[in-house]
């Protein structure tokens, strides 16, 4: 114990003096907080701008089913209408404004759908390679067509259906509530595995592991006192994202067991994969770009930013062998959900993980040299 | 008083595919003396070390420390709580303090020194609170020294503890590693600087290719194979070559003028500088050169080691 103690003091204290992972373990957890925060926050559902000129006009007001058509559109609560002046000439009011998606209701709308004949709005739009949303918007107009042609084929009135939209679970909780959730997964195991793979990497290049070869102190006393180092700076990281979360966000956590269990124990799994991941480094050159090569896939494929549904099938079988997943899944099971049965498995899962790495990092870390 | 063993190795050989970086090698090092492993890089120096401090395993051959073997798992616990040890091009935590380093390495053992006398012992109690990357390169050495000695060790490895100092800082370390020898510790020192081991070696072994070539004490093997003491005549020419080639039967008329006369018997030397007088020949100066251990590595392997390298 006595040695292990050191390991930790002596980490700690470096730590603490390194401005650069000071950065890392307090201030980049911070910014990535504050950042997806920022983004998440604000809006629930994302709404999309839309700019329609009503060239269909009689005595300055919008026609029966010209203004039908626009209610419609805006119901479905996806667009944000910016209505522009029937005077307006719209190519040139979109170059001077910037403008990237318009749609143009021509004159005589209201008279060709009355006698059921064809007429084609217009939707003018950037390519889809530059604005991604207006894609979006092409398929949303799309279905709002397919409604309307329905409503006047059937001559149904326009408002009979609306869509309510509701959230499955508690109304008090936002969007960041469940990215948080993500982004302590994320940091767990960045600086987990960059931590523990850094440290060994770097001491084995100074002579210092060659040097605790030569002493009493074990394979398995090393390994546990680097993941207990990292635990604590885990720990760490955790704390200052719940707390900017919680301050600037208004962050709503439900705490439990299950959370502390499952960042303590992801917290050891990380760094004990770390360790693993060493034991093949020789330079420190290479400690970075090993750690990228397991963190950056898991990062994307283990849910930290989108859900596993936006993913093919094959990804998603991927993600399921990845450690981070069930982190993510069981940060969100017990801080957001209460889901307590799945936390409770995914907390079994990444606690096995950190034992399996442990033990696998103490077998194949050499102290002999080759 | 009973000479006791320190470290005794028999016949070791370690083999890498066909090479034989250490080729049947056998020594011994009595406690308290300070051996030194002398020889170029690559010579098999370091290899030695590393598997006498249970680093590595030997492919063949035994050895044993304190009467501990390092073949044997008991053995290997004894030893490393015994021996303490300066890796080759060790460098220990930037962002620790000297205090600090040496309490964290103080407890990996279960006994050792008091950290602040060990201090004191290597010099450094004006820097105790500097951080170890604000020292100098040889305070850094300095400090390396005194994280093998933190367990009180009773055999000391030192693997090239001078290399890439100034002079100075070597000599601070040749007195340091004097002190230690003097405390009565036993030093197993690895160089390829020859005037090291000839100051502080009690024993020397001159390694080459794995093998042990030569060993015994610096003076036995200069008397033994470095050859005779010379009597340079700088710029001495003719007049000088004419008046002791009556005196001396071995001399030679260089053509830059110096004449070198070879030392053969105790009395040449006086006998040279009685005729010198006499002759009133003229002359720059006058060196006598006694040969050393590099004269001794030269004439046994035809070459000479200049920072490590064979030339």
């Amino acid at each position: 114990m006595r040695r292990i103690s050191a390991i930790v003091v002596g980490a700690l204290r470096m730590w603490f003096r390194s401005k650069h992972t000071l950065f890392w373990t307090l201030a980049f957890p911070v910014l990535l907080m504050l950042l997806f925060g920022a983004i998440f926050s604000v809006s629930q559902n994302p709404v999309f701008d839309l700019h329609i000129q009503n060239l269909d006009m009689v005595d300055g007001e919008p026609t029966y089913w010209s203004k039908a058509f626009c209610d419609m559109l805006n119901k479905t609560e996806i667009l944000n209408l910016h209505v522009v002046d029937s005077a307006e000439n719209a190519t040139q009011f979109i170059e001077e404004e910037g403008v990237e998606r318009m749609l143009i209701i021509p004159p005589g709308f209201n008279s060709s759908v009355s006698t059921s004949n064809n007429v084609s709005i217009i939707l003018k739009t950037v390519p889809a390679e530059v604005d991604t949303a207006s894609a979006t918007v092409g398929n949303v107009i799309g279905q709002v067509v397919e409604i309307f042609n329905t409503v006047v084929t059937k001559l149904i009135p326009p408002n009979i259906v609306s869509v309510k939209h509701e959230s499955i679970v508690s109304e008090t909780f936002k969007y960041i509530d469940f990215f948080a959730p993500g982004i302590i997964g994320m940091t767990l195991m960045t600086s987990g595995v960059f931590g523990a793979v850094a440290w060994n990497t770097r001491n084995k290049e100074l002579g210092i592991l060659k040097k605790l070869a030569t002493t009493p102190l074990s394979k398995l006393e090393w390994i546990v006192g680097v993941v207990l180092f990292e635990l604590i700076m885990g720990s760490i990281s955790t704390i200052v994202i719940i707390a900017v979360g919680v301050v600037v966000f208004d962050l709503k956590v439900i705490p439990n067991i299950f959370s502390v269990i499952l960042i303590i124990s992801g917290a050891i799994a990380f760094p004990g994969m770390g360790m693993v991941i060493a034991r093949f480094v020789k330079e420190s050159d290479s400690a970075d770009a090993a750690a990228n090569a397991i963190t950056f896939p898991m990062m994307f494929l283990s849910g930290s930013f989108f859900p596993l549904e936006f993913m093919p099938d094959f990804l998603r079988q991927i993600a399921n062998a990845l450690p981070l997943t069930y982190l993510n899944n069981g940060l969100r099971d017990s801080m957001v959900y209460g889901n307590v049965s799945s936390a409770l498995f995914n907390t079994s899962v990444i606690l096995g993980v950190g034992i399996f790495f442990i033990i696998l990092g103490s077998l194949i870390t050499s102290w002999r040299e080759e | 008083m009973q000479k006791e063993i320190a470290i005794e190795v028999n016949s070791l050989v370690k083999k890498y595919g066909d090479l034989a970086a250490v080729d049947d090698v056998s020594f011994t090092v009595w406690r308290g003396e300070v051996f030194a492993f002398v020889g170029p890089n690559g010579a098999g120096k370091t290899t030695t070390v590393e598997i006498l401090v249970c680093l590595r395993n030997p492919t063949s051959g035994d050895a044993g420390i304190l009467g501990f073997d390092i073949g044997e798992r008991k053995g290997q616990q004894q030893i490393r709580r015994r021996v303490g040890v300066l890796p080759q091009d060790f460098n220990t935590f930037d962002l620790l303090t000297v205090k600090e380093n040496l309490s964290y390495y103080k407890k990996m053992f279960d006994n050792g020194m008091d950290v602040d006398e060990l201090i004191q012992l290597v010099d450094l109690k004006d820097k105790s609170n500097a951080l170890y990357k604000n020292l100098s390169g040889g305070l850094k050495k300095r400090l390396a020294i005194a994280t093998a000695l933190v367990n009180d060790p009773e055999v000391v490895f030192l693997d090239e503890p001078t290399t890439g100092l100034d002079p100075r800082a070597r000599r601070d370390m040749w007195n340091l590693i004097q002190g230690l020898k003097e405390k009565g510790k036993t030093i197993f020192l690895t160089t390829h600087y020859m005037d090291e081991a000839e100051v502080l070696a009690d024993t020397v072994g001159i390694i080459n290719h794995g093998k042990i070539i030569a060993m015994g004490s610096p003076s036995e093997l200069i008397s033994k194979f470095g050859g005779k003491t010379v009597l340079i005549v700088e710029e001495g020419g003719e007049a000088v070559y004419d008046s002791l080639s009556q005196t001396l039967s071995d001399v030679r008329l260089e053509n830059d003028g110096d004449v070198l006369a070879t030392i053969k018997k105790k009395h040449d030397l006086p006998n040279a500088i009685l005729t010198l007088n006499k002759s009133k020949a003229e002359f720059a100066e006058l060196v006598v050169r006694r040969p050393t251990l590099e004269d001794v590595f030269l004439n046994l392997t035809g070459k000479k080691i200049v920072e490590g390298e064979l030339h």
